[in-house]
């Protein structure tokens, strides 16, 4: 057993935290939720070269073929700095090419990832279902004249403007809630028939609506196996929810910084309010909460990484620190008080993608039905 | 990063599975688990456990020991744990005052007391409770007069577990009465022979069934050879231990069995023609204890690891101890609604489901969160040793 850090990823999670310092301010990530795109190609442009889009793509595509573990140890770096942008969703699409596409899309699109030419998102959730469930897809795919025609909608689908690529999920086969049949196509963003409707969000993050209307794709644009997309599905959400629980742990570390700075610093009734017991007990449930996330968090991490995986802990993980960043940006809120609710102030940034990221790829209601599943109830 | 175990570990760990499975009755695990008692055979599987092998893993070959890392003993608690066993047998000496003696003993006491210890021969209790000095402990009054080649030992404790059948007591008490000598500072730590003429043991029972006691000194004579380590320092010397004590004894496997008895009480008990398992409440009940299981786990294993590497230790075995107490309760409460109202019913009742089990975990349950410190002291401890937050 060893809870520490390798040498490697001490200093990638080091060089990131250094860079976005730099990069990402919390004045500039407010600007950035009122930016129609998100991001700035500046900074998209400084992460490529820093290597980080390449971070699960193998070398012979450029990338650095690294694993789960070091993508959550970098998530919590994002997670801390409320990086924007559309890192997280190139990753899921490079992700799911390098695991299922065709030589051609792995050599024209991989290495364009690297270096940050290209963008990439997944678009799996659909409009109609009042639950979060990524078995409904009730999007179609079917052949006619040797093309791929998809019809129907994705809903929730993150960056999807600024994308070059989607990965989109629609059924070839079975009925709205079957594993077989569900499919992946790679489209281009630009395909005739693929429209977009931006949504408004509670983080201020670039989510849209997209609408298929016979959109035409060529055969080679599936990805994987026709009918056999689950897995590949069930894998990149997996994938998602780590990469989401480790912006969560970064996300309340830094909150808990903020919040013990300020109860060592605010002083009522003649004393800084942190020598209070209410306070304090505050605070301590904060930071059990956040060192129980982090653990649970890299050790489902470096779980699926080994011979004989527990996806039970990847549900887990998210059940948990789903909640627990919930109840850390809530405690956090409850001591900065009034100040911290004004909009210049950072903690608003953190409330509010706290609950984005708590229901980003399921919520705890639904990783807590997965696990029961897991313990065969 | 990685939270597996060694080859060799887990080789460990099927031997004492096998060992385990074998030799761990239902009856002595719960003379273990307190709530009978530590009877003949208890002590019986404590040297049956020694003689095979199990015990002692992490303690130094001189006393009796193996010299190997201490995941090994923490391997013992798991296994055990998982069977119902919640510690050794004689834990308050194996777990707790053995790792005290070995820092801060005379050679000659770590020669008398710690190859019984590792060999599960004797046992001690603790002596720190007092009717006036609960979570403030350093208030504690038992005065130790210093006589020279003796002390002098009178005053009262309280809620002091295993004292009934424990060998020895392991006594805080006070011996200097100046005013520098106020609070933490005039403790000092004695072993006492719990036959030691003076020593009045009166039984205090729980709302649990279990017994704990009251201890009374009418001037006791202690050796001078008893007194643990420097004199005055006794505070100092617990408050030392108290991180390996939490790590030992807030042990998350031991609410594995309760949690798979729900599991396949859920599973097997029908009610409108499918199983209780189906029923949306009781599922997410039991996945959420399941999560808060796999969590307190790993909280658990970072502190058990920073132990283990005799890493700083601040708040994470407090944080250990909070957590896995609080999962317990929440633990027990789901399932006395998932029982409903077979809940209520006692072990030896018609229709008591589970054994009866979870009626006593109920109970017992409410002990967890105040024995040993209250979570609300474990959570002043937490904010100021994790997060440096000013002391009251």
């Amino acid at each position: 057993m060893d809870f520490r850090l390798t040498p490697e990823q001490q200093m990638l999670k080091d060089s990131a935290r250094d860079f976005l310092a730099d990069h990402c301010s919390s004045d500039f990530v407010r600007q950035m939720e009122q930016d129609r795109r998100g991001f700035t190609s500046e900074l998209w442009a400084g992460m490529a070269e820093l290597g980080w889009m390449g971070l699960l793509i193998p070398e012979e595509y450029g990338g650095i073929g690294w694993g789960l573990t070091e993508l959550v140890v970098m998530a919590e770096e994002m997670g801390r700095a409320c990086l924007p942008g559309p890192f997280l969703p190139t990753t899921l699409g490079a992700l799911a090419l390098a695991q299922a596409g065709n030589e051609a899309q792995k050599q024209e699109i991989l290495p364009a990832v690297v270096s940050g030419e290209a963008v990439l998102t997944l678009a799996y959730l659909e409009a109609g279902c009042a639950v979060y469930d990524p078995l409904f897809q009730a999007a179609t795919a079917r052949k006619q004249d040797g093309a791929w025609l998809l019809e129907g909608g994705k809903l929730f689908v993150p960056d999807a403007e600024a994308s070059h690529w989607i990965l989109l999920c629609a059924r070839t086969s079975g009925s709205l809630r079957d594993q077989e049949g569900i499919s992946l196509f790679l489209a281009p963003r630009a395909a005739r028939g693929l429209e977009l409707r931006p949504l408004k969000t509670i983080a201020g993050d670039k989510q849209f609506e997209v609408s298929l209307k016979e959109v035409a794709l060529p055969p080679d644009a599936l990805v994987g196996e026709a009918g056999q997309g689950w897995p590949l599905l069930e894998q990149l959400l997996m994938t998602g929810a780590l990469a989401k629980c480790g912006e969560m742990v970064g996300g309340a570390a830094k909150v808990l910084e903020i919040t013990a700075d300020y109860a060592k610093e605010r002083v009522q009734f003649g004393s800084p309010i942190g020598r209070f017991q209410a306070v304090q007990h505050h605070c301590a449930n904060m930071l059990m909460d956040l060192e129980s996330s982090r653990f649970i968090t890299r050790k489902a991490a470096w779980s699926m990484g080994q011979e004989r995986p527990n996806p039970m802990l990847v549900a887990a993980a998210k059940a948990w620190v789903s909640e627990a960043y919930r109840r850390v940006v809530s405690l956090g809120h409850q001591i900065g008080a009034a100040t911290a609710y004004i909009v210049e102030h950072d903690m608003t940034l953190f409330s509010r993608r706290a609950k984005a990221a708590e229901l980003a790829f399921g919520d705890a209601a639904y990783h807590y039905g997965q696990v029961a599943q897991r313990l065969g109830l | 990063m990685n939270f597996g175990y060694t080859d060799e570990e887990e080789r460990f760990r099927q031997e004492l599975a096998v060992f385990l499975d074998k030799h761990l009755t239902e009856e002595i695990a719960r003379q273990n688990w307190e709530d009978k008692g530590v009877g003949p055979e208890a002590r019986e599987f404590s040297r049956k456990l020694a003689a095979y092998g199990f015990l002692g893993m992490g303690w130094p070959e001189e006393y009796g020991g193996k010299g190997l890392p201490p995941a090994y003993d923490f391997i013992l608690l798991d296994e055990l744990g998982k069977r119902w066993g919640a510690h050794v047998p004689l834990d308050v000496g194996y777990t707790m005052v053995g790792h005290t003696i070995l820092r801060r003993g005379s050679e000659a006491m770590k020669k008398e007391f710690l190859p019984k210890i590792v060999g599960g021969e004797i046992e001690f209790c603790l002596g720190y409770t007092e009717p006036n000095a609960g979570s403030d402990l350093a208030a504690m009054m038992m005065r130790a007069e210093d006589k020279g080649d003796h002390f002098l030992i009178s005053g009262q404790k309280t809620f002091n577990t295993e004292c009934h059948y424990a060998d020895y007591h392991w006594l805080a008490a006070r011996t200097d009465f100046s005013p520098q000598g106020t609070g933490y500072k005039g403790v000092s730590l004695f072993i006492v022979d719990m036959d030691a003429p003076g020593v009045t043991v009166r039984p205090l029972w729980t709302m649990s069934g279990e017994r704990t006691n009251e201890v009374y000194y009418d001037e006791v004579k202690v050796p001078r050879e008893r007194l643990v380590g420097e004199k005055n320092k006794g505070f100092y010397y617990m408050m030392e231990a108290l991180g390996s004590e939490r790590n030992q004894v807030f042990v998350p496997s031991r609410l594995r069995p309760v949690l798979n008895m729900l599991l396949a009480y859920a599973q097997e008990t029908r009610y409108q023609d499918r199983p209780l398992s189906k029923d949306p409440v009781v599922r997410r009940q039991l996945a959420r204890a399941a999560v808060e299981l796999e969590v307190a786990e790993v909280v658990a294993d970072h502190s058990r690891w920073l132990e283990a590497l005799e890493l700083p230790m601040t708040h994470q075995p407090e944080m250990t101890k909070v957590m896995v107490s609080e999962l317990e309760q929440r633990l027990v409460n789901a399932g006395m609604r998932i029982l409903g109202p077979y809940g209520q019913l006692e072990e030896g009742s018609p229709w008591a489901p589970l054994g009866g089990r979870i009626e006593w975990y109920y109970l017992h349950s409410f002990m967890t969160t105040i024995g040993a410190g209250t979570s609300e002291i474990g959570r002043n401890v937490i904010a100021q040793r994790g997060l440096g937050l000013p002391r009251g």
